[in-house]
């Protein structure tokens, strides 16, 4: 596989009618990566994977799909590409199996047993018609359809929405199979958890334009990490360290928010407390959107103190 | 935190109104709102109708004694097929040539109305999955159903009071009028009872709507066949409900009594879909759905597979529909022979001119093909549902291009109106031939179909052209097409029509063969027509966005 982008965007602008849904988007995907496309509903995520379909054409900017124009050159570059709507809709009078054998032969190249062996996977029972689907089956018929195909490139918009934990596990496993076989994944979400799980790099998108980018640990590195912690003695002292921020003590129960960088002093200090119980995450997605809700001009919260850190903190405190 | 929730949050079911009915006035308020174009204009067409047929009557035949050359046209048993039992045609008055031959279409404009506006407010609701929303609130197992009734009751009751109204200012005489009125408004009531029925039956409202329309096309042929035997109608008239809304007789016996079996219909019908709906479960229907083939059969895996496989329902329906209707045409040629001889002149005007029988072959030809136009119409606007549904989208995220999806549909499309013209063009050859021993009449029948076909390929040429440039306009321009088409063929030597209306039909172009010579300029410079047209559409679909609203 070369290396030259998977996906490259640059300043793409698209507007309906009075409505931007694209302002100056930029978004490159590199060769066997999972990107994860993040953003909120209605940031421009589906008029994206849209417009790298070709069935929209942007008002500005340049935009690139596997070395070619997604718009002229269409019908090629699909023959490489599989797409998961985020609203699967098939037709209400053919069966499951059917609709997912038609996609996959119009692609062109599938495996019919891995086909099989998903279905099996995903649980789905291909001889119902798809009009008594429910939404999640609906996105099993599109997904087993892409990830049968023998494809280089996938685009997944919102593509587990509807299905539980269980198939969500089956839908991970099967993306990092897509990896393991050097496949690129575009996989646009606004579940947090499914991108942190899979992707690589991710680009937060919103408004229509693409806010954050790079991979999970570069962007973490700007928030911090919670600690939840339970001790036998009464915590004293935390508050000291320089980098720990929003400090609750509830008798023998803490829990606060700390830097990246001063993590391992904070594990020493409360290591002779006798910890009972403890929990720490990296900050999650939702955090990181949240950082950008707090930059918004038209965000209500007028007070910060010190900057981005504190609005991040007073709009996950709602 | 803990604390008990407060008594304000606690609420019993409103004592006072029955919990199946609750919300039912919030409901019909949004179905009023939802609707407030869509109805007032199906209830002002029954208004224009009658408005343009009292207008325009004078103009046909300025004095009464005019009228009586014209009544053969309405108390021949072909004519009686069409329209009804032809009362009061021995002594014509305009509101009883009125009465006889137009307000039959009163009626199935009345009975559509209602089985549209029932299966859009029931079932169609709940296959959308939007009564979900609603029924989760306040509001009972008969909400839906309730407001739905009232709604088309009270434009049942427009329905007749306009009508009314309309003939009366055309000066026709008080009872009659308000006998017409109220039979087409019960003739709307009736068909909102079973509608009702058929929503229950059906967990989609478009099979839920067929079955309606197939009640009222089995009404239309009951009472077309007792029409048939004798003016006034015979037994089999009333054993429909168009017959009984005919059987009032406006204007010469005005009869109310066979009001009160459409009312007794609409009651018994209403009655027994809510006992239905009782019995069933929200979503389901009395009718299961059964599985289907795990794999797809390797012709899907091709749009042109795909595109028959998905066009194929609506052929087979309205296919067979109208092979139905060629046979049961083609079965009266030999009641148009004996009835031939007192043929007057303004009958042979709509039938061709001379020989009687080539006449009605060359009727029944283009009459076919106004429906083959109307198929088409039908089956473009499934492109328009496919692209708004978002399958387009996935389909053109294959290695599928623009052209070849549409292409694939408009080819099928066009292959489906040649086998409805050929497959109904011998079909009624072989019901003519059949009652006459005339085996020459199946060649016939088929060049008659055959010599004007490309005037319903000119319809979805135009389809097409509208698809790739103004979709939005598509379905309005297509059925106005279809109507400009039907008019001209049925009316055109009757009413007078401007020559420039004429010329817009692709049909009056088309020799009326076997009582016209065929010839072959106009053949082909309409085909060639709706060829450029649909090349066009391809052209314009390239260029476009797909699903952009």
């Amino acid at each position: 596989m070369n290396d030259a982008p998977a996906v490259s965007a640059r300043g793409l602008i698209k507007t309906f009618g009075s409505t931007r849904a694209l302002d100056g988007l930029d978004l490159e995907v590199a060769p066997g990566e999972v990107h994860g496309f993040l953003g909120p509903n209605g940031a421009g995520k589906s008029t994206t994977m849209r417009v790298l379909l070709g069935l929209l054409r942007a008002d500005g900017g340049t935009v690139s799909l596997l070395g070619g124009d997604p718009w002229h050159d269409a019908v090629a570059l699909h023959r490489r590409l599989a797409y998961v709507p985020g609203d699967v809709e098939l037709w209400p009078n053919l069966t499951g199996g059917e609709a997912i054998d038609i996609f996959a032969r119009l692609r062109g190249r599938w495996d019919r047993a891995h086909r099989d062996d998903l279905c099996e996977r995903f649980d789905l029972d291909p001889t119902k018609k798809a009009r008594t689907y429910s939404k999640g089956n609906r996105q099993k018929v599109a997904l087993i359809s892409a990830l049968a195909s023998d494809v280089d490139l996938l685009l997944l918009d919102e593509p587990t929405a509807g299905l539980d934990p269980l198939m969500e596990a089956v839908f991970q496993q099967a993306i990092g199979e897509v990896k393991a076989a050097g496949r690129t994944v575009l996989l646009s979400s606004h579940i947090l958890a499914q991108v942190e799980a899979l992707a690589d790099r991710i680009s937060i998108v919103r408004q229509g334009r693409i806010v954050e980018t790079g991979s999970l640990s570069e962007l973490r590195h700007m928030t911090r990490t919670t600690f939840v912690a339970e001790t036998d003695r009464v915590p004293e002292g935390l508050d000291e360290i320089a980098g720990v921020h929003d400090l609750s003590i509830e008798g023998a129960a803490v829990s606060f928010r700390v830097d990246g960088d001063r993590v391992d002093e904070v594990v020493r200090a409360l290591a002779p407390l006798g910890v009972r119980s403890l929990v720490a995450h990296p900050p999650t997605l939702e955090q990181l959107l949240m950082r950008h809700y707090g930059d918004s001009s038209d965000d209500v919260t007028g007070s910060t103190d010190d900057g981005t850190g504190s609005t991040l903190e007073q709009e996950t405190a709602r | 935190m803990t604390a008990p929730t407060t008594s304000r949050t606690r609420r019993g079911p409103d004592p006072g109104g029955s919990s199946t009915l609750a919300g039912t006035g919030t409901m019909l308020r949004l179905i009023l709102r939802r609707d407030r174009i869509r109805l007032p204009v199906w209830i002002g067409a029954h208004g224009l109708l009658v408005l343009y047929i009292g207008a325009a009557l004078p103009q046909l035949a300025p004095s009464e004694e005019n009228l009586a050359e014209m009544t053969a046209l309405l108390s021949q048993p072909v004519g009686r097929m069409f329209t009804g039992p032809a009362f009061g045609m021995d002594a014509p008055t305009y509101e009883r040539f009125f009465a006889a031959g137009y307000v039959p279409y009163l009626f199935i404009l009345a009975a559509l109305m209602s089985i549209f506006l029932v299966t859009r407010h029931t079932r169609g609701e709940e296959e959308s999955g939007r009564a979900e929303l609603i029924r989760a609130n306040v509001t009972g197992r008969h909400t839906a159903l309730t407001a739905t009734l009232l709604v088309a009751g009270l434009a049942n009751a427009a329905t007749t009071a306009l009508v009314t109204a309309v003939a009366l200012a055309m000066g026709y005489p008080a009872a009659g009028s308000a006998l017409v009125g109220l039979a087409t408004g019960l003739t709307g009531l009736a068909f909102t009872g079973i509608t009702t029925i058929t929503v229950q039956l059906s967990e989609f409202s478009r099979p839920a709507a067929g079955m309606a329309g197939g009640v009222l096309g089995a009404a239309f042929l009951l009472r077309a066949l007792g029409d048939m035997a004798a003016v006034g109608g015979s037994a089999l008239s009333w054993a429909s409900p168009l017959g009984w809304a005919a059987q009032t007789a406006p204007y010469v016996h005005d009869r109310w009594a066979p009001l009160l079996l459409l009312v007794a219909l609409a009651a018994v019908t209403i009655t027994a879909a809510f006992a239905l709906q009782r019995r069933r479960d929200f979503g389901a229907s009395l009718m299961a759905t059964r599985p289907g083939a795990g794999r797809a059969r390797a012709s899907l895996g091709h749009p042109v597979g795909l595109a028959a496989r998905l066009q194929r329902g609506g052929l087979l329906g309205w296919g067979s529909g109208i092979l139905l209707l060629g046979v049961i045409d083609g079965a009266f040629t030999q009641s148009m022979i004996d009835a031939g001889e007192g043929m007057p002149e303004e009958l042979r005007a709509v039938f061709g001119s001379e020989g009687l029988v080539q006449g009605y072959v060359a009727f029944l030809g283009s009459f076919v093909t106004v429906f083959a136009a109307a198929y088409a119409v039908y089956a473009m606007q499934t492109l328009r549902t496919e692209e708004d549904s978002g399958r387009t989208d996935a389909v053109l995220a294959t290695p599928v291009s623009r052209v070849g999806w549409s292409a694939a549909h408009v080819v099928t499309i066009a292959l489906g109106v040649l086998l409805i013209s050929v497959i109904t063009g011998m079909g009624t050859g072989i019901a003519a031939a059949g009652v006459t021993g005339d085996g020459a009449l199946v060649r016939e029948l088929l060049a008659a179909h055959l010599a004007v076909v490309p005037a319903a390929l000119g319809v979805l040429g135009l389809c097409v052209a509208l698809y790739g440039w103004i979709p939005r306009a598509m379905p309005l321009l297509g059925w106005a097409s279809v109507a400009l088409i039907g008019i001209v063929d049925l009316f055109g030597a009757l009413l007078d029509l401007p020559t420039w209306l004429l010329a817009l039909s692709p049909m009056h172009h088309l020799a009326a063969v076997p009582i016209e010579e065929f010839t072959l300029a106009p053949f082909l410079v309409v085909t060639g027509a709706a060829v450029l047209l649909a090349v066009l559409g391809l052209l314009g679909f390239r260029r476009r966005q797909v699903r952009v609203v």
